[in-house]
């Protein structure tokens, strides 16, 4: 192949990735930088203009006086107890259904295969009816608990790393008299640690991003979330402060670009690792 | 949950396979304790489990079956449940506010799907080629996958705003007068397409990607001893050994995409004029806004159903071209 054909070729594909790559990043760029626009400019100026002068008053207001710190704070405790309780909870059963003979384990296994297809919105409102049973509407226990005891997906993926550990491993242990105890903490899960940062991963986005949930089950600042504290924000001043809700929107994805940008790698990796069966 | 060691070391922890060989008769001792560790083995594994099982038992299997008892009933929350058979399923039947919801989900999935796997198959491609930056590209595709759909709407709404947006700013660039996008029957959806496209393009990309890599290199290098051209080779090998990760990538984007909620209840409110009412929306409104609580429950079935058909539809088309593994 001559070598003029294969610049040719070398440049469309870098074409094609740049033009993605930029898609990629631009609604995050276009966002920061009209929620950096003064009120007026954010009006008169096009959205590629360079927010100048930039300003930081957008966010402060919308953190102080629209009570996004609070909707932070609560969507922040919310999304680490959950992503706590999953991990905790599907590792111990993981390690059952993996590694362990008990009768009606495949009875078991299978339960949590057949609801982890289960499309969400089936649950919601007899999972609403019984929150509201338990006194747990408009509650930090509501908000959690439909989730905290881990998920089947989360199992799931646990179970399946875990067959993939040599046997003669936990094997030898058992011999050396370790529990069964001793084995999880000290074999299973350090051998496990790209699944179990995945599974973290993929259940704090989750949380964080969920909106359905906390839109049922809140009502009130005292518990409201960013996802239905900025939706809510949307619906009533989108007309009259539209740079206060962009503002609220950049805060609301932010952190998760922070967490991204930290845990790249690892990320990347683990959504592959999601696909694998 | 720690336990004694005499009964680890004998305990049938073993996998399948592996199991020790049976008790020569006459041995009634190690019998015995062989069954006493059994038995120890399986309360140590419903100790394991049992928290997780609360957890399934309550917030998954319960409500499953709750709401198929719902959906036989009428209830406003407020008084007592009016038991009305299939009364809700009937109304559902005729009720074309649900046909029409039945119908923008399907096209919001129709234009969701293909546009999002043919440009993840693109970008693949393109990656495949190892090219130098490749892991940053990556990175890159990959960051709208974690995007908060709320705030996306938000955006989206804002890009899309007739005047201000930067969506009718660019078109004016080249004297095109944009629509107005979200008040517009036929814009609307695609538009709430779009979000989904940008969002789940890379992450369908790295399934992709990763299903392209594991293609056996010789396969290309006896094509091409044989003869054959890119436009062969990428149909003969490329598409058929790309099944499996096409399968994963279908199944649970189709799946995902029947129940978008966020993006219309930010951007649109299923409107205008009820073009964009997706399943997923008006269930939610006549549950949690009009307190139809029966009518839907029977809703949510319909929508389980239609997801459950679909799904095996792939599964068949599928099964018969490739082998998957799902154990």
């Amino acid at each position: 192949m001559s070598s003029l054909s294969t610049a040719v070729r070398r440049t469309t594909l870098y074409g094609i990735l740049a033009a993605g790559a930029l898609l990629s990043i631009a609604p995050y760029l276009l966002t920061l930088n009209g929620a950096l626009k003064r009120p007026s400019d954010l009006l008169s100026t096009d959205a590629w203009a360079p927010a100048h002068p930039a300003t930081s008053a957008n966010f402060t207001a919308v953190w102080n006086q629209y009570g996004m710190s609070s909707f932070l704070l609560h969507t922040l405790a919310v999304a680490v107890l959950v992503t706590v309780g999953q991990m905790v909870f599907s590792a111990l059963a993981a390690y059952a259904l993996a590694r362990m003979e008990f009768p009606g384990r495949d009875w078991i296994f299978w339960g949590y295969l057949a609801t982890m297809m289960v499309p969400q919105m089936i649950t919601l409102v007899p999972l609403f009816l019984m929150m509201r049973e338990l006194n747990m509407v408009d509650t930090y226990a509501g908000l959690i608990l439909p989730t905290f005891l881990g998920t089947p997906y989360g199992v799931f993926l646990v179970r399946q790393h875990f067959r993939t550990i040599p046997k003669d491993l936990e094997a030898a242990a058992r011999i050396d008299g370790a529990s069964t105890w001793s084995i999880l903490v000290r074999i299973m899960l350090p051998l496990s640690r790209p699944v179990l940062a995945t599974l973290a991963i993929i259940t704090f986005v989750n949380t964080w991003n969920n909106l359905i949930w906390p839109l049922i089950i809140t009502n009130s600042d005292r518990t409201r979330v960013v996802t239905v504290g900025i939706s809510a924000l949307q619906g009533e001043h989108v007309s009259d402060l539209p740079h206060i809700v962009l503002a609220g929107a950049a805060l609301a994805l932010l952190p998760l670009i922070a967490v991204f940008l930290l845990f790249q790698r690892h990320i990347v990796r683990s959504i592959a690792l999601t696909g694998l069966k | 949950m720690t336990d004694n060691m005499s009964v680890a070391v004998s305990s049938p922890l073993v996998d399948r396979g592996h199991r020790p060989p049976a008790v020569p008769p006459g041995a009634p001792a190690v019998e015995r304790h062989r069954r006493r560790s059994r038995i120890r083995a399986t309360v140590e594994a419903y100790v394991l489990l049992a928290p997780s099982l609360a957890g399934l038992a309550l917030f998954l299997v319960a409500p499953i079956v709750g709401v198929v008892v719902i959906s036989f009933f009428d209830w406003n929350l407020m008084g007592a449940p009016h038991f009305v058979g299939l009364a809700n399923y009937r109304e559902m039947m005729g009720d074309s506010e649900v046909w029409r919801a039945m119908r923008n989900t399907t096209y919001y999935v129709v234009l969701n799907i293909p546009a999002q796997t043919v440009l993840a198959l693109l970008l693949a491609l393109a990656m495949n080629r190892k090219l130098r930056g490749g892991k940053a590209f990556r990175v890159l595709f990959v960051l709208p996958w974690m995007a908060m759909p709320v705030a996306l709407g938000i955006v989206w709404s804002w890009a899309f705003d007739p005047q201000h947006g930067v969506v009718n700013q660019f078109l004016a660039l080249f004297g095109v007068d944009g629509p107005a996008w979200l008040s517009s029957t036929t814009w609307a959806m695609p538009v709430l397409a779009s979000v989904n496209i940008w969002q789940y393009t890379g992450y369908t990309m790295l399934f992709l990607l990763a299903g392209l890599q594991a293609i056996p290199e010789s396969l290309y290098e006896a094509a091409d001893m044989d003869g054959a051209g890119p436009v062969l080779r990428f149909f003969r090998i490329t598409l058929p050994l790309l099944r499996p990760s096409m399968f994963f990538v279908l199944v649970t984007n189709t799946i995902g995409s029947f129940q978008m909620f966020d993006t219309v209840y930010v951007m649109t409110q299923g409107g205008p004029g009820g073009s964009t009412d997706t399943m997923n929306y008006h269930i939610y409104q006549q549950a949690f806004q009009l307190f139809r609580t029966g009518y839907a429950s029977a809703l949510a079935m319909l929508l389980f159903a239609v997801i459950l058909l679909v799904t095996a539809v792939q599964v068949l088309y599928f099964r018969k071209r490739t082998v998957y593994d799902f154990s």
